[in-house]
């Protein structure tokens, strides 16, 4: 998957770049207003990200001439002004989705992975975890056909764990996926170990669940 | 005033002098008369060989008399004196007069009943006052008016610039008119102070605005470059942690400076109020979202909201925001198995009331005025976050027109009521 990634802010976008080429997306970067509509006049995206707050222009305009060369692509909104207009008027003009910074990079790719899925039609097989076969589409988790009752949050949370396997996901990175970013005030929560803690419970009566593996201090991981 | 009252007490004597001047006037002027008349008809004419003329009036309230007296008398006085008149003994004002007539010398006397001067002096006193009373009421009346109409501009301006104004003055400028620069100097410098606090609030909103909005990039990159880091499998396990610790602390800083940002954006009305929620549902979606936090202290939570009661032209994520952190905040500082109550009610004025009520730690009689200021912690020994939560939910209330009420007993609990104004 190719993607273009428009930040005037060259660290943010190094780092962006890092964690996505990991991820195995092919990276392209343009950190003005100018090189970014030069580029998508005259490359083919599967993914256009946009900073908003560009010097030299706004970004809105971006997506909406992108659409022209670009119509197949997602777009996503990246933006730290977070005002509620920018969100609306960028879904109007057909952008995928928003993210207001600073956001986990992680958030980032499982909504890539989202908008892919949904955008591309990529079809997704039946997830193995060791005895246990998740679908991601019907939300469901299954024991050989046996449907088990997971709350939203905490199917939320596996998924979320699933989609980014063999990684250590740390309860910031869990929480904010989850509760998004109501200010909410709590540094220190342990609300994603009582939802762990529920899913272990509500598993371990049909197998084990050795794949799900808390990392002492850190958070939590499901090995494959 | 003190000169009007002195003039009243001078009054009788005023009126007395007039009296006194004016009787004195018309003896004069009957002596002249008299004179005349004898010196036309003769003073025999009027003696007929009497020793001496009287007449009097039948009350003698005067009288005129007229003998001749020895060569080298010379008279001529007023004065008062004692008369005997036919057996009644009568104070008398008299002219006195000595004049020659065919060589004989005559003593004429004019005389006026005191009694009868004090008679006119009464009336003209009373005359004299009712005048006054009248001239005063008057002179009253017309400085009202005209000191009213003269402090006009000044009404005004406390009208239009003083009274009931509610900060942020946004509403439309007015210009008092006046012709008076004293008025002019206050409206304008009046108008001026406004300016200027409306300046310094923009200014404080702007750079909150800006500040928050200016870390956030940094705080972006910090938390990027973090993930890649831990994302590292060579990392050794104490950098991992160390890294992860860092993570919280910049968590930290995130959720102040969203919070600070939230708030700015409330302040510049930076959200449309636009939709109709459901309150009975509102409150739903937020137990739902909350539910997890009440299983820590084995919280029970009640619900007593009416399913009819629909908040019109407001903006759903601020509410739901607002109405989240009250109930955080009764979960928070409940006790363990303590329960929540949120509670609607009708008001009469058809307006709607929600009181979040818990069985908490309470807050201190001497704490409640500063529990919305930022940054205020009230409960520290808590962890009590960024203490920014009410005061967030102080600018959504303000944004949407609502009251918000509080009642605390420490040990007790604490009853935080949402009232919605509507006309």
């Amino acid at each position: 998957m190719k993607v273009l990634i428009v930040e005037d802010e060259k660290t943010l976008a190094y780092e962006m770049v890092t964690f996505l080429q990991k991820a195995f997306y092919v990276c392209d970067l343009a950190y003005t207003f100018k090189d970014a509509l030069e580029k998508v006049e005259l490359n083919q995206y599967d993914f256009i990200l946009i900073d908003l707050g560009l010097p030299d222009g706004d970004g809105l305009q971006i997506l909406q001439k992108a659409k022209r060369n670009n119509a197949e692509a997602a777009y996503i909104i990246l933006t730290a002004r977070g005002n509620l207009e920018d969100r609306i008027i960028g879904l109007d003009l057909g952008a995928d989705d928003y993210l207001a910074k600073p956001f986990y990079l992680l958030e980032l790719q499982s909504r890539m992975q989202a908008i892919a899925r949904r955008k591309f039609n990529i079809a997704v097989e039946l997830l193995v975890l060791g005895e246990f076969s998740v679908d991601l589409q019907k939300r469901l988790v299954l024991h050989q056909n046996e449907q088990i009752e997971l709350s939203k949050k905490e199917f939320d949370l596996l998924s979320y764990l699933l989609l980014h396997k063999n990684r250590v996901l740390t309860r910031m990175q869990l929480s904010e996926h989850i509760w998004g970013t109501y200010a909410d005030d709590d540094y220190d929560s342990n609300y994603i170990d009582a939802h762990i803690k529920n899913i272990r419970k509500k598993l371990n009566v049909w197998a084990a669940t050795d794949w799900l593996e808390t990392v002492r201090g850190v958070g939590y991981r499901i090995r494959k | 005033m003190i000169i009007v009252l002195f003039f009243i007490l001078l009054l009788p004597f005023l009126v007395q002098k007039i009296a006194s001047d004016y009787t004195n006037h018309s003896l004069r002027e009957q002596k002249r008369k008299v004179i005349d008349h004898v010196e036309k008809n003769g003073a025999d004419y009027y003696l007929q060989g009497d020793n001496s003329y009287g007449s009097y009036t039948m009350l003698k309230e005067e009288y005129i008399s007229l003998e001749p007296v020895a060569d080298g008398l010379k008279v001529d006085t007023i004065k008062n004196t004692v008369r005997l008149i036919e057996k009644d003994t009568l104070n008398y004002r008299v002219l006195s007069y000595t004049f020659k007539n065919k060589n004989k010398n005559y003593l004429l006397e004019i005389g006026k009943t005191t009694a009868s001067i004090n008679q006119y002096n009464r009336s003209i006193q009373r005359f004299a006052l009712y005048v006054l009373v009248a001239l005063i009421v008057l002179t009253i009346l017309i400085d009202l008016i005209f000191t009213r109409l003269l402090i006009r501009p000044l009404a005004k301006i406390i009208k239009t610039k003083l009274l009931n104004r509610k900060f942020p003055f946004k509403d439309q400028r007015v210009t008092t008119k006046t012709s008076t620069t004293d008025f002019k100097y206050l409206d304008e410098s009046i108008t001026l102070l406004m300016d200027q606090i409306n300046e310094a609030f923009a200014k404080e909103r702007e750079f909150t605005a800006n500040a928050s909005h200016e870390l956030m990039t940094p705080i972006s990159i910090l938390q990027n470059k973090m993930e890649n880091l831990l994302g590292d499998e060579q990392m050794s396990e104490s950098v991992t942690l160390g890294i992860i610790g860092m993570m919280k602390t910049l968590d930290r800083l995130k959720k102040i400076s969203g919070a600070l940002l939230l708030i700015s954006r409330i302040e510049n009305e930076q959200f449309v109020k636009n939709d109709d929620v459901k309150v009975l549902i509102l409150f739903n979606d937020i137990i739902e979202e909350i539910s997890h936090r009440l299983e820590e202290k084995n919280i029970s939570i009640g619900l007593d909201i009416s399913d009819d009661i629909v908040l019109k032209k407001v903006n759903h994520s601020l509410l739901f925001q607002l109405f989240y952190n009250l109930i955080n905040n009764a979960i928070k500082f409940n006790k363990q198995d303590g329960s929540i109550l949120i509670r609607g009610l009708s008001l009469k004025n058809r307006g709607y009331e929600i009181s979040v009520i818990d069985t908490g730690i309470g807050i201190a009689d001497d704490q409640i005025p500063y529990i919305f200021d930022r940054f205020r912690k009230v409960n520290i020994s808590e962890n009590s976050g960024h203490g920014l939560g009410l005061a967030i939910v102080k600018s959504i209330a303000a944004y949407h027109n609502l009251e918000i009420s509080i009642q605390s007993k420490v040990g007790e609990g604490t009853t935080l009521s949402v009232k919605s104004i509507q006309n």
